[in-house]
């Protein structure tokens, strides 16, 4: 179970992530929503350990994360939302490293990477050099580095970012096949109709701070709106958005 | 405790291999390059340029056996000399390959790899390139030459004492000219923040190389016993590192000159100042700047005054400031270019300081000048000419297709436009601040139309050769950009522009003739 107690983040005194406080419970997938710049990513590096909270607790099975930072991340896959690759790299050569820096025993390891690359169709590219990959072969990259090695917390911050529409459907049954195989999934994303779909728990965070946490039924029946787009829309968009494109387009036709 | 202990041992050996390829890869080559290629190529180059130095060696050693002792400081400089130059120029190229990244933060971060592992794999790294090319340069070199710098004294005890003497002077030079560039960026990426260490970044390093290369030809020639003792050149000895590290040898060779000591003395301060620099500041930047890094952008986000060059609302104002910003902020493409500029600048420093008064009437520029004029602007077009070649990303070229609702012609005029705007004005008004100031107006004026015409003939041969825009050219993968003809061209261009300096020399000074080949410039 993946905790976070009352965590702050502030980038020079100015709040990233204010009070943030929510479980995430294994055997279940909770979508972490929000617009751009609401602090989605910096709370996902902070159970990461990439940045450290201002206060405030991360715990994982009951243990603060920072008690042991190599052993937590031993059991932590992560996707990021930016492609961070070694782009010199092969994709083999690149999850070869990651199973090595993992200490992954040799030949599970090697079958594992021959057996990701296979089912997400990267196979016949495994030896053409990262920067030449595109969008979506990159992010099946990191997909398949969060996953190898078995983790049981799962981070992934946009996963579904380029992936082509046979692959998105591929990595929705996996995100409930991992779920369902006892693992705490932490799920952000933009498409809302995929999280409403997959998701059973959601957290909403507006500019910093939580302003919703709970299951999708009980949002929906709370607010009394059908979809999670609306409740979305009613708690974290503050734009008029069919006022907005209206001038959007009133401005590029003059 | 021994499971954790393997685990990071076999962590480092995994890190290494990676920081060592990207070491080469990210500044010196395409990124699908082979890296592990490049690196033996480096390694064979070194190779065979010290095989190069070494038949001479062989020759004396054959014939003769021993040298005289003026001929041999001659050589033992040189090879010092070349070894920190070569060493200094490496770690200009592999400049913030030693400090901590946000790309390395943010891909091994998540991983369970502790910052002490990643701090040690990525120095050992950094150290090996260097390594190997102190070991490339010198492999037959070292082995050869050695035997020729012995003083004669001490028989075999003494031949055995040279070869380690010899060894441990150039890893010392090359260490401490590497501990030296580290320390500096050290202390600016602690000192600033890391934005504005980024943006100091590329002077710093352009400054190095200018330095390094301007010292290695312009370092004045003091390497007999008599100008190495005489006191008027002790002040100018104390500020040049090869000759520290001449009296290092000898102190470690036995035959050292009692007047060469404080030269020895200032070679071992300086390399413990600088390693011990070094240690402080890497080790700062690994364990206080590393959590900043992620949470710092590496970009300002605002600034208190906006401008923006214009070059009129066309393709070739749009390609003019594409490439404008790409020299300015592309770090890879400043440092390539500024490694052509420091070539020319310390050629024309050379030329101008030997050669600068002499040969000159009144009313006359001297042919140095004009030889020094001419080379800069041949170093800068040809220097834009290879950084042109490197595209900024993937994507430059597309976005220029997508958007093209005009002729491609307009779009060569624009890159002959921006060739001309970023080349060839900013050299000409140089040169002719410059030239105004020094000499009488009228051959200054004559000089910098044939300037000007050389430059546009040089820009129309880039267009010629090159008709792509420039820094958004179709991705060549696999091409490593050690550019050989450069360096071949670089022989037969003296000779020309020199003769070429001597023909405009007599132009000036006669009216009819000049006008005649400006009026039929090809």
């Amino acid at each position: 179970m993946l905790q976070l107690r009352n965590v702050h983040k502030l980038y020079s005194g100015i709040p990233a992530v204010e009070d943030v406080s929510f479980t995430a419970s294994a055997g279940e997938i909770t979508g972490y929503l929000g617009a751009n710049g609401s602090g989605k990513s910096t709370t996902m590096k902070m159970i990461t350990g990439l940045i450290n909270p201002s206060s405030g607790e991360i715990l994982f099975d009951g243990r603060p994360v920072g008690d042991d930072l190599m052993a937590f991340r031993q059991r932590m896959g992560y996707v990021p939302e930016e492609p961070h690759l070694y782009t010199h790299l092969s994709g083999l050569e690149y999850l070869v490293m990651v199973a090595q820096l993992r200490a992954m025993d040799r030949r599970s390891a090697s079958e594992r990477i021959d057996g990701l690359l296979r089912l997400f169709g990267l196979h016949g590219d495994r030896d053409v050099s990262l920067s030449s990959y595109s969008k979506g072969m990159r992010q099946k990259i990191l997909l398949s580095a969060a996953l190898m090695h078995n983790p049981d917390l799962v981070l992934l911050d946009e996963p579904f970012s380029g992936l082509d529409v046979g692959s998105s459907l591929i990595l929705r049954s996996l995100i409930k096949e991992l779920a369902a195989r006892g693992k705490v999934v932490l799920f952000s994303s933009h498409e809302l109709e995929t999280v409403e779909r997959i998701c059973s728990h959601i957290v909403i965070l507006h500019r910093g701070k939580i302003v919703a946490d709970d299951s999708i039924e009980r949002l929906r029946v709370l607010m009394a709106v059908p979809t999670l787009e609306e409740i979305f829309s009613q708690l974290a968009v503050e734009q008029d958005s069919d006022s907005i494109s209206r001038e959007i387009a009133d401005l590029i036709h003059a | 405790m021994h499971k954790r202990l393997t685990m990071e041992r076999w962590q480092f050996r995994v890190m290494y291999r990676v920081f060592l390829l990207r070491v080469v890869d990210l500044e010196l080559m395409p990124a699908n390059s082979d890296s592990a290629q490049l690196l033996g190529q480096f390694a064979a180059m070194f190779s065979s340029v010290s095989l190069l130095f070494s038949l001479p060696g062989l020759l004396y050693l054959t014939g003769r056996g021993r040298l005289a002792a003026d001929y041999s400081w001659t050589a033992e400089h040189f090879f010092i000399a070349t070894t920190f130059t070569v060493i200094g120029l490496l770690s200009v190229l592999n400049w913030d390959s030693g400090f901590p990244d946000r790309r390395d933060i943010l891909v091994l971060g998540p991983l369970p790899v502790r910052a002490g592992t990643l701090f040690l794999a990525k120095i050992s790294a950094l150290f090996a390139v260097p390594g190997l090319a102190i070991l490339g340069l010198n492999i037959f070199s070292g082995l050869v030459w050695p035997l020729l710098f012995t003083s004669g004294k001490g028989g075999v005890l003494g031949l055995l004492r040279v070869w380690p003497a010899y060894w441990i002077t150039v890893c010392a030079a090359g260490v401490f000219i590497v501990c030296a560039v580290l320390t500096v960026q050290g202390v600016a990426a602690n000192l600033l923040p890391r934005q504005y260490f980024l943006r100091l970044s590329a002077f710093l390093q352009a400054g190095f190389s200018c330095g390094l290369l301007s010292l290695y030809f312009l370092e004045p020639h003091l390497e007999s016993p008599a100008a190495l003792t005489a006191p008027q050149n002790q002040r100018l000895l104390a500020w040049l590192p090869s000759y520290w590290f001449l009296a290092l040898f000898q102190q470690l060779n036995g035959s050292m000159h009692p007047a060469l000591v404080p030269l020895a003395k200032r070679a071992w301060i300086a390399l413990a100042i600088s390693v011990v620099g070094a240690g402080m500041v890497l080790l700062l930047s690994y364990f206080r700047m590393m959590p900043k890094i992620v949470e710092q952008p590496e970009i300002l986000p605002g600034r208190r005054w906006r401008w923006s060059p214009n070059f009129g609302n066309s393709p070739k104002g749009a390609i003019t400031v594409f490439c404008l910003y790409t020299l300015l902020r592309s770090r890879q493409h400043r440092m390539i270019l500024s490694f052509y500029c420091g070539i020319g600048l310390a050629i024309v420093v050379g030329y101008v300081t030997f050669f600068g008064g002499r040969g000159r009437l009144p009313g006359e520029i001297s042919i140095a000048f004009l030889i020094a004029s001419i080379l800069i602007m041949v170093f800068v077009i040809l220097g834009l000419r290879v950084v042109a070649a490197i595209p900024i990303s993937l994507a430059a070229n597309w976005i220029l297709r997508v958007t093209q609702v005009r002729p491609s012609s307009e779009y060569h005029e624009a890159a002959r436009f921006a060739w001309l705007a970023l080349g060839v004005a900013p050299v000409w008004l140089v040169v002719a601040g410059l030239f105004f100031a020094i000499f009488p107006w009228i051959p200054v004026l004559g000089h910098l139309i044939i300037l000007l015409l050389l430059g546009t003939l040089l820009v129309e041969v880039c267009v010629y050769t090159f008709q792509k825009v420039p820094f958004a050219t179709s991705y060549l993968p696999g091409r490593a950009n050690i550019h050989i003809a450069f360096w071949v061209g670089l022989v037969l261009l003296f000779q020309l522009v020199s003769e070429g300096a001597r023909f405009e020399g007599r132009l000036l000074k006669h009216p009819v003739s000049y006008t005649v080949v400006v009026l039929f410039w090809p």
